[in-house]
């Protein structure tokens, strides 16, 4: 059943260009506005049946298919001697199936928050471009066709940030455009020499370098690498390409934001482990100034991102920023090229990612209930919506990495991936740099939950609970508990990854 | 085929031109119906000759007993001719709807269908007096379409090209008369024809008129310092700044680099000398300097053209890496260019003849009235921007391998000048969609209330435009087996 | 002997002749007559080149059968009848091409003083070409001289008179180099006669006696030469006159005066001195300098200028560059190039002179460039005509000047050292040409809606002026002639060259 690897892929997207082209005919209709927003009340509960539908099924479909066994499909020559091809492996399903939860959160999440902000047949209709484009990310078969579907990524991706129409957030989309175009290309330049010093650029653990030819043209061949890691690391918001991320994220509509911060940016780290693991080979950095000046940039994004989190006062900013911080510890752990480390980063990858989201989404809630923005004015929320406010606090401790939360092993496992390494002044420096980070994470974030539930100051009249639409809530905890889970049961994942782990690396 | 149908193919479109304004045409229709007509004609002929390739050369003309004006028709060549032959009917029939706006559509379409038969004769030189003979014929052709307004600023417009494209060739005829007195034969052969037995030790005087001649041939494809006139003839109505100015004139500057780089000096010669690094030092600027005005232009049509500037070069970069892979990149890209950005300038001018906006600024929110014309800009921008499964990725794809192959440090920064371009392009092509479609939330549409896509003349070649681009991206494999043959009987 | 052998001494004698016997005509006959015997001549000049092409070899005519040196010889070679053939043809061109200009700009009562003038130049130019003699020459150079400035100022204003004088003043100086040199070498060789003199001097070249009175004798001749031919930088005279004599005369004086002296400096390279010994000289590398430093100053002088006469006049200089050019870069080829380049350019020059006046007469008489804006609509034939020596100028292949750089470059490519300057000069030389013959062009076809303050022209249908169109035409498939089949004209230049010795 290779063939459901493409089926995957188009039935969201499509699903996405009808919704599109739906969109498009209604402004071709040349209605005036009140006709267009009657029509669009109207059309509100098919619209969301169908997005459901599709989603639901998408995502049973997909998970049906990364979970029966690895396959392959050879689709056509797309350059050169390079295929479009589509491949499962391990890796693939691991993060296609954060994906899908991701989005199903988002997308059930959205039904209730969108009706807030309007032109929601094209907010569905790109949403699901992207849902189908992440999957063929995640299924791609080597490193081109992995190219193609990373700037598709970053094309369909734009139009969720500039949803709202309104000026700043044109400028951020185009700021998040054109960051991500740079990186594409950087990539794009690595691209370039892979292919000549690679004997194939179809992905399989432990690379494809072809010794021969590269004996000579190290030098250049280590810059390559170097730029791709860096024009991926831009998607994941490593410095110094890191600025559009707290730009371009918070102007979107919180589930769009939602899964730009949790999965989307991870799909730069995702490019960076195909990359280096699997076509490159992690045997051909040890050691080198690329592997130094990748862990330095990760340690240093770390803490910059910690540090402007900290002084940031717009709550989805300040998230953003948490996210440049945290995708930072995932290519952290990647760098120090250990077992540990590897496994560390992935962990994490999941664990940041059951977090961020949570996180957004419980900022979307506040923006669609209060229309709050600022930090300063969220306090004594507490009251008013205690669950929403509980299941904020257990994501923020686990983002620090309490135990038993997921945090707490995934940074366990990038310490001690970090320690191994051998490298004698990372090995101990990183760790320093991650629990700094941690407290200050710690700074950036409770005292949200310490407002939320002591506000203070005069006591308030009676406050009425009013926790959000079950929609909007019902995701918000299964991804705590998700969160807090990984923590209490880490064997399954970690065993999991450790197949990954243990296929890349030894 | 017998030989003769090459003169034929070129001499149809002049005859035609020419009868034009003479034959007493009752209405504009029947005009243009004939002209088109016999445009198609003329391209289902050079399809046939392309096909059953005639081998024979035909001289049609003796200066001196080594000086001819001779036709032959080879791959390159064949390549060339095939690409002007696809374009030239859909541009001719674009600008039926075009010039409805503009004056004096008779002399227009007379000098547009004339320059056809030029081009053709261009890609079916045979040797470097042919190419120079038509490529002179083609500078002073295309000044009428240039000065077609009358404005003070398409007079001023028109003499600055002519002046580059003059200059150009004079500085080209130096190359030319080099070969004439050096060369074995004067005709074009794979690998060059220098008698190296004359020019023992002159390898340094062989690289300066090399650079002269070079430079020269490049006037015409726009090269940096020689790249102001073409955003300045953008002026020219828009089918002349699409078909001309983004593909017969300006390529026929690349295609004539690259007859003398490949088949007159021999790329041998020329690899490793300084006069290949100082000409890949201009180029590599050229694609990095093009791009980076066309962001900081705001006027639509001179973007484009500063984007042509730009992407003309990757064809000289392909060219000056002297190397078949170079060649073949050099090829493909001219050829996916030249669909690309005549799609865009046909869509600047599709803008231009329904609103008469010339301004970026004023694009705001024409995206929702004119879908169809954006939606292909769009696809053409993403081209452009080397996004995978569209044309321009492919293109790329080759430029970069055979630099990388070339294992040349300079070639190495063209791969990274090649990529600064492609984020440039991005930039100044993708603020122009990002303004048509979401000109921001306070947007009027009443202001633009009666605007919408144009009929149906217009979008044809919009659409096959689009199709090409998406089947050559998606499906290369032929075409670029197609261009490797070609590369290789090129380079021996 | 033939009777073909007669018909130089015939051409000229008819020609001198006719020149007293116009003073007794009234205008209109003189100037049929004087067509007529142009055209006799240039019948007579056919009739001799056959012969000689077909005899292939030169022969010399004694006059009255005295042989040298008390007789005077005229030699007839290829090259000799071929150039008289073509300086008829120039001349008939240019004085029907600018007759009626002549009919308004000179006074009733002069106008068969004109023709003298016109018949004696003839004349004088035939005996420059045919003479064997070099104080025969001296002697046609005076009356070539005379005849020239009578040209020049028979519009007789102001500004005509100014600049006969100024060309009285530095033509007489040529002159009077020209017979300097020609003192030196007499005293050297004790010969007159051409032939004779080349003996000697080869004598002496081999033995290394007198090396100095000749190379000075040899630089009196060749620059005396170059100031009557308005070489850089002795041009000052050129624009004046050419620009503000009647049309003819311009055209007369720039296609054929200054060529008729390059002619005779050919001639002395070759039957006087030898060309050896010219090639081993510095002359030639001052001439090779001040050749390009011409072509280059001409042409940007030409581009500051307001006044399309003007205009051509400053051409002129560029392209009289070109010629002395060629006598630098001192081979064969070379000098072939140069006069092929004196016939390209002769016959481009008149043609747009011709045509400019065309232009000037659909603009109201003014050359201003902004009066002649829309000109080339107003009198279609001038304007495409005008178009066409532009094109020839700026070496467009199919037009005889692209013959002419071809012929030069290729020349230049025999040379180690020079050929880089001459054709990284004629590269840029073909730019500045193309910066003000197409300017020109441009400007004759923008229409002239629009334009404050501009003369009023007036369409001028071919109708209007035939005989002007006429010409035109001829001119026009002269120079296509001459840039499509370049091939015999080459060939009989070099044949010519070769009889020379």
């Amino acid at each position: 059943m290779k063939e459901l690897l493409l089926v995957s892929i188009l039935l969201p997207s499509l699903a996405g260009i009808i919704l599109l082209a739906s969109a498009f005919a209604d402004v071709l209709k040349k209605k005036s506005k009140k006709q267009l927003k009657a029509q669009a009340k109207k059309s509100q509960t098919p619209l969301h049946l169908f997005v459901g539908a599709i989603l639901a099924v998408s995502a049973a479909v997909i998970l049906y298919t990364a979970w029966s066994g690895e396959k392959s499909l050879t689709l056509f020559t797309l350059v050169d001697n390079i295929s479009f091809r589509l491949s499962l492996d391990l890796l693939g399903s691991f993060f296609v199936t954060i994906v899908c939860i991701g989005w199903l959160a988002a997308g059930f999440y959205s039904f209730v928050y969108m009706s807030h902000e309007g032109g929601e047949k094209s907010f569905f209709g790109w949403f699901l471009m992207v849902f189908g484009v992440l999957v063929g990310l995640c299924f791609s078969g080597n490193l081109v066709t992995m190219y193609f579907f990373f700037e598709l990524m970053t094309l369909t991706s734009m139009p969720l940030v500039l949803h709202n129409g309104s000026r700043e957030a044109i400028m951020a989309a185009l700021k998040y455009l054109f960051y991500s175009m740079c990186g594409a290309y950087g990539a794009l330049f690595g691209i370039f020499f892979l292919f000549r010093y690679c004997s194939s650029l179809d992905f399989a653990a432990g690379g494809h370098l072809n010794m021969t030819l590269v004996s000579g043209h190290e030098g250049i061949l280590l810059a390559a690498v170097f730029a791709m890691i860096l024009g991926f690391g831009v998607k994941a918001g490593m410095l110094p390409m890191h600025a559009w991320l707290p730009t371009a994220h918070p102007v979107a509509p919180s589930p769009a934001s939602a899964v730009l911060s949790a999965v989307i940016a991870k799909f730069g780290v995702f490019a960076i482990i195909r990359t280096v693991f699997y076509v490159v080979g992690p045997e051909f950095l040890k050691g080198t100034w690329v592997q130094y000046a990748w862990m330095t940039l990760a340690l240093l994004t770390v803490f910059m991102g910690s540090m402007l989190a900290y002084r940031e006062k717009v709550f989805k900013k300040r998230l953003a920023y948490s996210t440049v911080s945290q995708v930072s510890y995932v290519l952290y752990g990647l760098s120090v090229l250990t077992a540990d480390g590897f496994t560390g980063a992935l962990f994490h990858t999941m664990a940041h990612f059951f977090i961020k989201t949570g996180l957004f989404l419980t900022a979307g809630v506040f923006i669609f209930k209060f229309g709050y923005t600022k930090v300063e004015e969220l306090r004594g929320l507490g009251k008013k919506m205690p669950i929403l406010m509980w299941s904020y606090t257990f994501l923020a401790l686990a983002l620090i990495g309490i135990p038993p939360t997921g945090g707490f092993i995934s940074k366990w496992y990038l310490a001690a991936g970090s320690l191994n390494s051998g490298i004698n002044f990372f090995s101990w420096f990183g760790p320093v740099v991650l629990l700094l980070s941690a407290l200050l994470t710690a700074g950036y974030l409770l005292p949200i939950t310490i407002n939320g539930f002591f506000p203070g100051g005069e006591s308030e009249a009676e406050v009425k609970e009013e926790d959000p639409h079950l929609l909007m809530l019902l995701p918000i905890v299964i991804l705590t508990t998700m969160a807090v889970l990984i923590g209490l049961l880490p064997n399954v994942f970690v065993d999991l990854i450790s197949r990954i782990t243990n296929a890349v690396l030894w | 085929m017998s030989e003769w149908f090459l003169l034929l193919v070129v001499l149809i479109p002049l005859v035609a031109a020419v009868l034009s304004p003479m034959l007493p045409f009752k209405k504009r229709n029947s005009r243009l119906f004939f002209l088109e007509a016999a445009v198609i004609l003329n391209s289902i002929l050079v399809f046939a000759v392309l096909l059953n390739r005639p081998d024979a050369s035909l001289t049609v003309f003796r200066f001196t007993g080594n000086l001819s004006i001779t036709l032959k028709l080879d791959g390159v060549g064949g390549l060339y001719a095939g690409l002007v032959a696809i374009l030239w009917p859909l541009a001719l029939l674009y600008s039926f709807e075009y010039m409805k706006h503009e004056h004096n559509e008779v002399s227009f379409f007379l000098f547009y269908v004339f320059t056809y038969g030029v081009t053709l004769g261009v890609a079916m030189a045979e040797n470097i007096l042919t190419m120079y003979f038509f490529f002179e014929m083609l500078s002073l052709i295309t000044l009428p379409l240039v000065m077609h307004t009358r404005t003070r600023e398409a007079v001023l417009a028109s003499r600055t090209y002519l002046y580059y494209m003059l200059g150009g060739a004079a500085f080209a005829f130096i190359g030319m008369i080099f070969i004439l007195t050096y060369g074995r034969t004067s005709s074009f052969v794979p690998g060059g024809v220098l008698d190296l037995t004359k020019l023992a030790g002159r390898e340094n005087l062989i690289a300066i008129v090399f650079v002269l001649c070079f430079c020269g041939f490049s006037v015409k494809t726009a090269m940096w310092p020689f790249s102001s006139w073409l955003p300045k003839a953008g002026v020219a109505p828009t089918p002349v700044t699409a078909l001309l100015h983004a593909v017969a004139v300006v390529n026929t500057g690349a295609f004539a680099a690259l007859r003398v780089t490949y088949f007159s000096f021999g790329p041998e010669l020329i690899r490793g000398t300084w006069a290949q690094k100082l000409l890949m030092g201009l180029i590599v600027f050229t694609i990095v300097y093009g791009c980076s005005r066309a962001v900081k232009e705001t006027h639509f049509k001179r973007r484009l053209a500063w984007s042509t500037v730009s992407n003309l070069s990757y064809i000289l970069f392909g060219i000056i890496l002297l190397s078949q892979e170079g060649l073949t990149a050099a090829c493909a890209h001219m050829v996916f260019h030249s669909f690309m950005k005549i799609c865009a300038f046909f869509c600047a001018g599709a803008v231009i003849y329904k609103t008469g906006r010339n301004y970026i600024h004023e694009l705001d929110g024409l995206g929702r009235k004119m879908p169809v014309v954006f939606i292909t800009f769009t696809i053409s921008s993403l081209a452009l921007m080397a996004v995978p499964g569209l044309c321009g990725f492919i293109s790329k794809w080759y430029l970069a391998k055979a630099a990388v192959l070339s294992e040349n440090p300079m070639a190495y920064v063209g791969i990274v000048a090649l990529l600064i371009s492609a984020l440039l392009t991005a930039i100044y092509m993708l603020t122009i969609v990002v303004r048509a479609f979401f000109p921001g939330k306070d947007f009027d549409y009443e202001s633009i209330r009666d605007v919408q896509d144009p009929n149906w003349l217009m979008i044809v070649p919009l659409v096959i435009f689009v199709i090409v681009m998406f089947v050559f991206g998606l499906h290369s494999t032929p075409v670029v087996k197609l261009l490797e043959q070609i590369a290789a009987a090129s380079v021996r | 002997m033939a009777f073909v052998q007669n018909l130089p001494f015939i051409s000229i004698i008819l020609s001198l002749f006719s020149g007293p016997l116009s003073s007794i005509l009234s205008g209109k006959w003189a100037k049929r007559l004087n067509l007529a015997v142009i055209t006799l001549i240039g019948a007579f000049s056919v009739l001799v080149l056959t012969f000689v092409l077909q005899t292939g070899e030169p022969f010399v005519y004694f006059m009255g059968h005295f042989p040298a040196p008390w007789g005077n010889e005229i030699r007839v070679g290829v090259l000799e009848a071929f150039m008289a053939v073509f300086f008829c043809v120039i001349m008939l061109l240019s004085m029907i091409g600018g007759s009626r200009e002549r009919e308004i700009e000179i006074e009733e009562s002069k106008q068969n003083l004109y023709y003298i003038m016109v018949d004696l130049l003839l004349c004088s130019l035939l005996a420059l070409i045919y003479t064997n003699d070099l104080f025969t020459a001296y002697v046609f150079v005076e009356i070539n001289t005379i005849s020239a400035c009578g040209l020049i100022m028979i519009k007789q204003n102001g500004r005509t008179i100014e600049a006969a004088t100024r060309y009285m003043i530095m033509s007489l100086l040529g002159s009077g180099m020209l017979l300097l040199g020609i003192c030196f070498l007499y005293d050297l060789t004790g010969h007159l006669l051409m032939s004779n003199i080349k003996e000697q001097v080869q004598i002496l070249a081999v033995t290394g006696q007198y090396h100095t009175p000749l190379f000075i004798a040899l630089g009196l001749m060749a620059i005396g030469l170059a100031i009557k031919s308005a070489l850089f930088p002795f041009h000052a005279w050129l624009p004046d006159a050419y620009g503000y004599s009647t049309v003819s005369s311009a055209a007369i004086l720039s296609s054929l005066v200054s060529k008729g002296y390059i002619f005779l400096l050919v001639k002395i390279f070759y039957r006087v001195i030898g060309f050896n010994v010219v090639c081993d000289s510095k002359v030639i590398n001052v001439l090779f300098v001040f050749g390009i430093i011409g072509m280059l100053m001409g042409s940007i002088s030409a581009i500051k200028e307001k006044d399309i006469r003007r205009m051509i006049a400053f051409s002129s200089v560029a392209q009289i560059g070109y010629i002395y050019m060629g006598f630098g870069l001192g081979t064969e080829a070379a000098v072939v190039a140069s006069v092929y380049h004196i016939l390209s350019h002769a016959a481009t020059k008149s043609l747009l002179f011709v045509a400019a006046s065309g232009l000037t007469d659909a603009s109201d008489g003014s050359g201003k460039f902004y009066d002649l804006t829309g000109a080339g609509y107003r009198n279609k034939i001038a304007g495409i005509a005008f178009t066409v020596g532009s094109l020839s100028m700026v070496g467009i292949p199919m037009f005889s000047g692209f013959i002419s750089k071809l012929l030069f470059s290729q020349a230049a490519m025999g040379h180690d050292m020079k050929m880089l300057p001459t054709l990284i000069a004629l590269a840029i030389s073909t730019v500045l040409n193309a910066v003000y013959f197409m300017k020109t062009v441009i400007t004759i076809y923008m229409p002239a809606t629009g334009k404050v303050n501009m003369r009023e022209g007036r369409v001028i249908p071919i109708k209007e002026q035939p005989v002007k169109a006429i010409a035109l035409i001829f001119f026009i498939v002269l120079n296509i002639l001459l840039g499509l089949s370049s091939e015999p004209v080459v060939n009989l230049i070099r044949i010519g060259l070769e009889m020379f010795d």
